[in-house]
Formats: structure tokens, sequence, C-alpha cells
């Protein structure tokens, strides 16, 4: 039934993120952008994509790969925006509040991290994620203690239901809290969002969000479970099974058994033990470059998006493609800048 | 005298700054909050800041054994770079990402070619 | 070449000092000479290294950067500001070890890391930590590679500066100090050859008027001689008659007496 009325408010926003994805950069595309022999002709080459003249008023002197990023970046936001600017439907609202939630997390972590250190404002400001953006983010800066923080800024924002875990035992704001503090922060939202999406979407998003989700929640547990056992030598501070638990999501396609394995996992093997156990994640500690596996899986995953019609989850699947398209950009640039070109083929690309 | 000067300090654009931390050279005075690194931002960062750092880093500060510096930023600050000629601390020009090396530029090199041109 | 010596009083101990000096020059030349040469020797070696070890610096800090690059890919976001503001202690640091070649110090920087430190241990715990973790590595290689090359250029400077200052020495010696005691060893050894061959001119005056004196003492002599004998002739004509067995030896003895 949903999908007979799903056109009625979404059918202009779904035909807009088709639009977009179809002007995704495809093999070809990218593999003119690898031909490229300097910066310019990459600006060259991405005029005549979906691109346009982004970058037509900066000079060929002053091109380099952080103004290619920053202007593609720019685009990805304002089409973003414009596209939620259409949305009128509650739960899609909701959904897009979501979205942007895992931005406002690490907005709210740098604003800490730049508090602690006493850092200008602004300057902080102007490294926050735009998507991430909320009003009472530049009040952030006034709290010292958590508390404070939660009682003057977050309670009014999406992000304080998950601070609630939070203040068992740490009330002191020092660096090590803040990296350990965002990630209960995304284990909490992870955990409220899959919690959403089950209650409140329909299918056929309901699925192919949960897929996201569960990836999503999969990649922090299996990141999260290897790069703590690198702090585990000659370190008092190591993280323990105890608090590895309270920083793995408790959804995902590794919960709940996995994930318990994984936390009490002290060295690689074990870890890798326990990943065998999940189909989707077999065999991904054989291949050398993790990160690589966990965005081509990512891109699969939207590139399936796609097929689906009538879902809001396209918008999910459009986000995250068109960040990848702007990393494998990035990737491509770096490459070209700093003549490595025997790597410039890693990018990732499945449209 | 040298047995004081245990650190380095960079003066450097956000990723060469970045990559030097990573590697652990970073230090913050506990006292007096200073810096042993100065980020250099593009059209934000003004010469008179960066030739107030490079006096701090070689002159003002005595714990300091290498400084170094982006070779695009020592561009800008030149004539202070050649004119320092103590050996402490060790001024080294350094690539950086966006702007390669090009050692007909470098201070040391210059007086180096400038000897071999002599021989 | 007058102007060009020392203001000294053309003696024979004068001499004597200034052979010695010119020795000890002539020594401290050579030595210096040698000094320099080995230094200059280590200075070419130097510079040809650091010639070598800024390529490879190049090569170095464009892996580095590109390390950095993966990070940025694998996190998604920029790290900078992270890292910048964790910040707190050095992990990295140097030590200065003396090295001292042909009376120079040289400064050598070392590094070493100290492991209790770690600025950035949950950098990347959510993502891209092992990137993180590389890139860690490769820019510790790499401030490593610096760390070398400082110390390879401030042996330079040093150098330098102690080669210049050698060289120049050398050059007083060379061009400045030995010509004028030579020069001075001449002035002195003429002076003194005009002297001797004064006195020797006198000398031979004085001989020659000598010789002359006694040439003509001799003369007169001999002349006074022949008058005795031709008066002895005649009184022994007289003697012979009046004392004819008179012994002749009492004669000669009491020649004179026999005369006045």
């Amino acid at each position: 039934m949903d999908c007979v009325y799903f056109n009625v408010n979404n059918g202009f926003i779904e035909g807009i993120i088709r639009g977009y994805r179809n002007g995704f950069l495809t093999a070809n595309q990218y593999l003119n952008l690898t031909q490229c022999e300097t910066l310019e002709d990459l600006k060259l080459q991405l005029s005549s994509t979906d691109y346009g003249n982004f970058l037509s008023n900066i000079s060929s002197k002053t091109l380099t790969t952080s103004i290619i990023t920053e202007a593609a970046s720019v685009k990805l936001y304002n089409e973003f925006n414009y596209l939620t600017n259409q949305l009128s439907d509650k739960n899609d609202l909701k959904l897009v509040e979501y979205i942007k939630c895992s931005y406002m997390i690490d907005n709210v972590a740098l604003m800490i991290t730049g508090t602690i250190h006493n850092r200008d404002k602004s300057e902080i400001l102007n490294r926050c994620h735009p998507l991430g953006w909320f009003d009472t983010l530049p009040t952030l800066s006034v709290a010292t203690d958590l508390e404070s923080l939660y009682d003057m800024v977050l309670i009014d924002t999406p992000l304080a239901p998950y601070f609630k875990d939070c203040f068992s035992n740490a009330n002191d704001l020092d660096d090590l809290n803040i990296e350990i503090v965002r990630n209960k922060l995304y284990k909490a939202y992870l955990e409220d969002f899959t919690k959403f999406i089950n209650e409140q979407l329909t299918e056929p998003s309901k699925e192919i969000m949960l897929d996201f989700l569960n990836f999503e929640a999969d990649r922090r547990t299996i990141n999260i479970s290897l790069n703590s056992l690198q702090q585990q030598h000659n370190d008092e501070m190591a993280i323990d099974p105890d608090l590895k638990r309270e920083l793995l999501p408790n959804v995902g396609k590794c919960y709940p058994i996995v994930t318990e394995l994984l936390a009490n996992a002290n060295d690689f093997e074990s870890v890798k033990v326990a990943l065998d156990k999940v189909y989707e994640y077999k065999n991904i500690l054989e291949n050398n470059n993790l990160e690589d596996f966990f965005y081509e899986f990512e891109m699969q995953l939207c590139k399936d998006a796609f097929t689906q019609q009538f879902t809001i989850s396209t918008l999910w699947a459009w986000l995250k493609s068109k960040e990848q398209e702007i990393r494998n950009i990035t990737w491509i640039a770096e490459c070209i800048a700093q003549n490595q070109r025997d790597k410039i083929n890693n990018y990732i690309s499945v449209y | 005298m040298a047995d004081k000067r245990t650190l380095i300090a960079v003066i450097g654009d956000e990723d060469t700054t970045t990559g030097l931390l990573l590697a652990g050279i970073g230090q913050v005075s506990p006292s007096t909050n200073d810096k042993n690194f100065l980020v250099y931002q593009e059209n934000k960062t003004s010469v008179e800041e960066l030739e107030e750092k490079f006096d701090d880093f070689t002159i003002r500060r005595n714990d300091i054994a290498i400084l170094l510096i982006n070779q695009h930023i020592a561009d800008m600050i030149r004539l202070k770079i050649d004119n320092f000629e103590n050996p402490f601390p060790a001024i080294l020009e350094i690539p950086s990402k966006d702007h390669p090396y090009d050692p007909s530029k470098d201070s040391v090199l210059k007086k180096v070619r400038k000897l071999f041109g002599e021989a | 070449m007058s102007g060009n010596r020392e203001a000294v009083f053309p003696t024979r101990m004068t001499l004597g000092l200034m052979k010695t000096k010119l020795k000890g020059a002539n020594q401290g030349h050579s030595l210096l000479k040698r000094k320099s040469e080995a230094l200059t020797k280590r200075f070419r070696d130097i510079t040809k290294r650091i010639d070598d070890a800024k390529q490879k610096m190049g090569r170095v800090m464009q892996t580095a950067a590109f390390s950095l690059a993966e990070v940025t890919y694998a996190t998604g976001e920029n790290i900078g500001y992270q890292v910048q503001e964790s910040v707190s202690n050095a992990r990295f640091k140097i030590r200065a070890r003396q090295e001292n070649v042909s009376g120079v110090y040289l400064p050598q920087f070392e590094s070493y890391i100290d492991p209790e430190i770690n600025d950035f241990k949950l950098t990347g715990l959510g993502r891209g930590g092992q990137q993180v973790q590389r890139a860690k590595e490769i820019y510790s290689k790499a401030v490593e590679t610096l760390v070398e090359l400082a110390s390879l250029q401030t042996a330079f400077l040093i150098l330098d500066d102690v080669i210049k200052v050698t060289n120049r020495r050398v050059n007083a010696i060379e061009h400045v100090i030995i010509p004028r005691t030579e020069n001075t060893i001449a002035y002195i050894n003429s002076e003194l050859d005009e002297l001797d061959r004064e006195e020797f001119y006198r000398l031979k005056k004085v001989q020659e008027k000598k010789q002359r004196d006694t040439a003509r003492l001799d003369e007169e002599m001999k002349l006074t001689r022949l008058e005795n004998e031709n008066e002895l002739v005649l009184s022994t004509d007289d003697n012979a008659v009046q004392v004819p067995e008179e012994v002749p030896n009492l004669v000669q003895e009491n020649e004179d007496d026999v005369i006045f």
C-alpha cells in the first residue's frame, strides 16, 4: 500500500536522487581521471562530468587536492540540503535527522577537543562538518565537563539521549575520554537508529536501511576490536573487555555472539576466528586493506539500494556514494599531485 | 649546551604538521602551554606571525634542536633564514605535499652550490 | 723587497731567531694544511651526503604525505585537528652527541623514541586505525631521515666555518708570514755578508799594511846585516893580526861589544 502513495510526497525527491545517481562518475570517467597528468587536467576532466565547472574560479596555480575536495564537498552539501528541504513526511524528516546525527557526534567531539585546549572557537567551527551543524553548536565551548555540556547544550539536540550512558565514569574531559565518548555515542546512536527504523519505517525502506545500519555497526565493531588490539602492548591504558563491550554497538550482523567474542578477543588471531563466524566478513582479514573492503562493501550496498523503488533509503545510498566519490576524486588527485601513479587505481567505483 | 636541546619544532602546513605530530614530535609545555609547532594556514597566517614564531623557536627557546619548516613557507621569510647562521637549532627545509622540493631555493644547498661553484 | 720584512736589527742572533721562526711557520703551515685537507675531505663527503639526503628526503616526505592521504581516505575526514589537539608530550626526541674531526667538534643528532608516551592512542579507533598506525610508522621513519639530514647540515655549517678559518690561516702563513720571514732572513744574510765583506777587506788592508811593514823591516834588517858583515870582514882583518889565536865563538858573541 505504501508504494501506492509514495509518490504523493516523495516522487519528486526520488526523481531528483535518481537524477543525481545518474551523475555519479562511471568507470569510464574514472579511467579518464586516472589518465590525467596534472591537477589542471583533472579539473578539465571533471568539468565534463556532473561536477561541471565547480572549480572554475580557482586558478591553476592555487589548485590543490584539498581545494578540490572542499569544492566537491560543498557541492554535495548543497545538493543534500536541497533534497532534505523537499521532504515533508514526518518520518522522513526524522530519518534525515538521524543521518545528520552521526556528523553531529563528530562535531561535538571536535568541539570538546577544541574546548579542552582553549582553541579559538571560530576556528573550530570552521572545521565542523556542515551536515552535523546544529544551532547550539557554537555554545559547546562553554562546557568544561560532560555534565554541564549535557545540561547546557546537548539537551536540546537529538544527541541528548545518547549521552546518558556516557556519564558513568568520566566527568573530567581529556583526550582519551573523548575518543571513548565518541564511540559510546556512536554505539547509542546506531542502536537508536536501528530501533527507529524497525519501528517507524515501512518496507522496503526498512530492509534497505537495516542493511546499511548493520553494515555501519559491523564496520565499527570490527574496527574497534582491531584497533584496540594495538593499544594493548606496553600500555596500561589498554581497553579491557568491559570497556570494549560499552563501545561495540549491540546491533549488526556480528551481534550478539560475535560481538561478545570480539569484546573478549585480545589478539589478532582471536579476532580473526570470531569474524570467520560471520559469513559476510569471512576472510576479510586475509586481505590487507580492511578499509578498502568496507568501502567496497558499502558501495555494493548502495548500488543495490538503487535497484529498489519507492523508498527514501536511496537518500542514504546517494549520500554515501557521493562521499565515496569525493574520496575517490581526492585519492586520484592526491596520486596525481604526489606522483604515486602505481596506486592511483585504488579507488572504488561501482557505477 | 646541546644537551638541553631535545625537541624538533615544526612550522608547516596542516598535512605536514599532522604527519610529523603523528610521528610524535609534538610537545606542549605544561606550564606555559607553548607548542613546538605552528600550523600555517594559507592566507591566514601572516608573515609577521611566521617571523615571530621563527624567532621564538630559534632564539627564545633553547630546547629545540632542529626546526623543520616547509619550503614554501621558508620562502616567505627567506631573508631571515638566509641570515640565520647559528648552528643551533638546525634549520631544515622540507617539502610539503602541494609544493615539491626545489633544491635551488634551499639556503644550505645554495651554500653548497656556491662552494662547489668556486671549487 | 725591503718593505716586506720585519723591522729587526740584522744581527746573527736575530738571524737565529728568524730561522727558528721560519721553521716554526713551515711546520705550522704543513700541519694546518693537513688539518684543512682533512676537514675539506670530510666537508666534501658531507656535502655529497647532504645532496643525497636532500633528494632522499624529497622521496621520503612524499611517501609520508601519501600515507597521510591514505589516512584521510580511510577515516573519511581530516584528522589534522584531532591530532593537533591530542598532542601533549614529545615521543620523538633528539640527543646531541659530539664527534671530533681534526679537533673540530661536530654535533651529531640522534633520535630516540620514548615508548612510554603515546599521544594518539585512540585516534582512528572507530575507523582507519590501521592507516593511522601506518602513517605514524612512516612518519617516524621520515623524521629519522630528517634528523640525520639535520646533523649533516649542522656539521656542514660548522665545518664550513672552521675550514674558512683554517684556510685563512694557511694562506696567511703561506703568503704572508713565510715570505716575510724569508725576506727578513735574506735581508739579515745580505747585511751580514756585507759586513763580512767589509771585514774581509779591512783585514786584507791590514794584512797588506802589515806585509808592507814587515817587508820594509826585513829590508832594513837585511841592510844592517849586510853593513854589519862588511864591518865584520874589516874588523876580522884587523883582529887577525892582533889576536889571531882568539876563539871565534867568543868573537861572535861579543860582536857588538867589540864593535861599539
